[in-house]
């Protein structure tokens, strides 16, 4: 199902709208003259179909709980190009991760790599695993027999606070 | 001088060939690299999930950085950059979260300084150290070679937070090119993202982004790509073959990061570049420099 087909027996909700506003901070969404720059540059158009600025114009709608149960805004690829190019200083980017945190919050789909990043660093302060390579003679490397520096784990009082961090709903 | 530097987890844990040319090729440029203390993730893959909480893990490497007593900071990833330098834009124009940040970071003991400064490789390269010192450091020139530069996208965007280069016309890192004798060519997907990011929720669509721009370097005549960023790395060199079977082609273009080829230009020898450890066939474009 597309979004104009959610939108189509959606009710707008202004409550939700106004979370993303204030999410979103000084950015100015409502100046959006639907120029399309951002849509025309926007890297996961032709891919899977993301279109910036139908999500701008949805949010200032009020169409918002739709979207953060859509999996369209985890299409963005953050290459930044609309917030670089709107002439209004709206900004798909914020919008869209604004969107994210939403369905967070909601407990909506999630890709689950996401949530996995934040038990990672939870548990060793990274967001990814330490690997080995493999060279091309089949050789295989790891930081220690490369002579690189051991990695530290940060203490408890780290855990602590970004736990406390992640109860933070702006 | 001494520079404090902040890895981030995607050079730590996988692309220890940046990692491994970076340490060996700023100390013969005057420059002392520093490391972090216990240092934690940038907080960028965190932004989708609690945009709060990321922005805590940026402001703590800032704090990290205050640790050291130094006043520069070198961060080596596009992403990691980006991150770090919209939390710090934030701690400057946000008091609720300044006074927020700070009250967590005190309960670990730590302390923002907002007059840090924030480097790139790139910037640093071209702007601190100078095209002239590095031509200078050259020990050969490598004359003939005819390369393509992938900037990526979170070093030049967006241009009101303040990125080390040109939104839509970088030229930093084809200068840095040009400074150790190679050609770096025009090509018009040159702005084209790699697309790392995409990899949590469209692992495919990811990799054909980077097939597909690689599909494309390969028609333009090049011994090879040069990048700078982590992500870039593992997208364009790391997974060049998963990304050869999503676009339906055979992919075999040489990655380099740009510390690689700035070493090869001083005399450096492959292993001390960690040039042992790229997974694309980097031997070709080893092949085309003049002995």
């Amino acid at each position: 199902m597309g979004i104009t087909d959610l939108m189509s027996m959606a009710k707008p909700n202004p409550e939700s709208r106004a979370r993303i506003f204030s999410k979103i901070r000084r950015r100015e969404l409502a100046n959006c003259f639907q120029c399309v720059k951002c849509t025309s540059g926007c890297t996961a158009l032709k891919l899977l179909e993301l279109k910036p600025h139908e999500i701008i114009r949805l949010v200032d709608m009020g169409f918002v709980d739709e979207l953060a149960s859509s999996d369209i805004i985890w299409t963005c690829v953050t290459c930044l190009k609309c917030i670089q190019r709107c002439p209004q200083k709206a900004s798909p980017y914020h919008v869209i991760i604004a969107l994210r945190n939403l369905a967070v919050e909601r407990e909506a789909k999630v890709p689950e790599p996401f949530l996995k990043a934040v038990s990672q660093i939870l548990e060793t302060g990274m967001a990814e695993a330490v690997q080995k390579v493999v060279t091309h003679r089949a050789v295989t490397f790891d930081r220690e027999s490369l002579g690189l520096p051991k990695i530290v784990v940060p203490k408890d009082t780290f855990q602590a606070a970004f736990l406390k961090a992640m109860e933070e709903k702006l | 001088m001494k520079v404090a530097v902040f890895w981030g987890c995607c050079i730590l844990t996988s692309q220890y060939s940046y990692e491994i040319s970076v340490r060996e090729v700023f100390p013969k440029l005057a420059i002392d690299l520093v490391d972090l203390h216990e240092e934690n993730c940038c907080g960028d893959p965190v932004k989708s999930v609690n945009d709060f909480a990321a922005t805590y893990l940026s402001v703590r490497i800032l704090a990290l950085a205050n640790q050291t007593g130094l006043g520069n900071l070198l961060i080596p990833c596009n992403r990691c950059h980006f991150a770090i330098s919209e939390a710090k834009k934030l701690m400057e124009n946000d008091d609720r979260i300044h006074e927020k940040m700070t009250g967590l970071l005190k309960e670990e003991g730590l302390s923002y300084n907002p007059d840090i400064k924030i480097w790139h490789v790139i910037d640093l390269l071209h702007d601190m150290v100078g095209l002239k010192s590095l031509k200078k450091a050259t020990a050969k020139q490598l004359k003939g070679l005819r390369l393509a530069s992938h900037v990526g996208c979170q070093l030049i965007r967006y241009s009101d937070l303040g990125r080390p280069d040109d939104a839509e016309l970088p030229s930093k890192l084809d200068e840095l090119i040009a400074a150790v004798g190679a050609e770096s060519i025009d090509y018009p997907e040159k702005l084209d993202c790699c697309g790392a990011a995409l990899t949590r929720s469209h692992p495919d669509s990811a990799l054909s982004l980077s097939g597909t721009k690689l599909k494309v370097l390969q028609t333009l005549n090049i011994d090879g790509l040069v990048v700078s960023c982590p992500e870039c790395g593992i997208m364009f060199d790391t997974k060049q073959k998963d990304a050869s079977s999503t676009v339906g082609a055979k992919l075999n273009m040489p990655i380099v990061y740009y510390t690689q080829l700035l070493g090869l230009a001083m005399g450096i020898s492959l292993e001390r570049l960690g040039l042992h450890l790229n997974q694309s066939p980097v031997e070709e474009l080893l092949k085309k420099i003049p002995a």
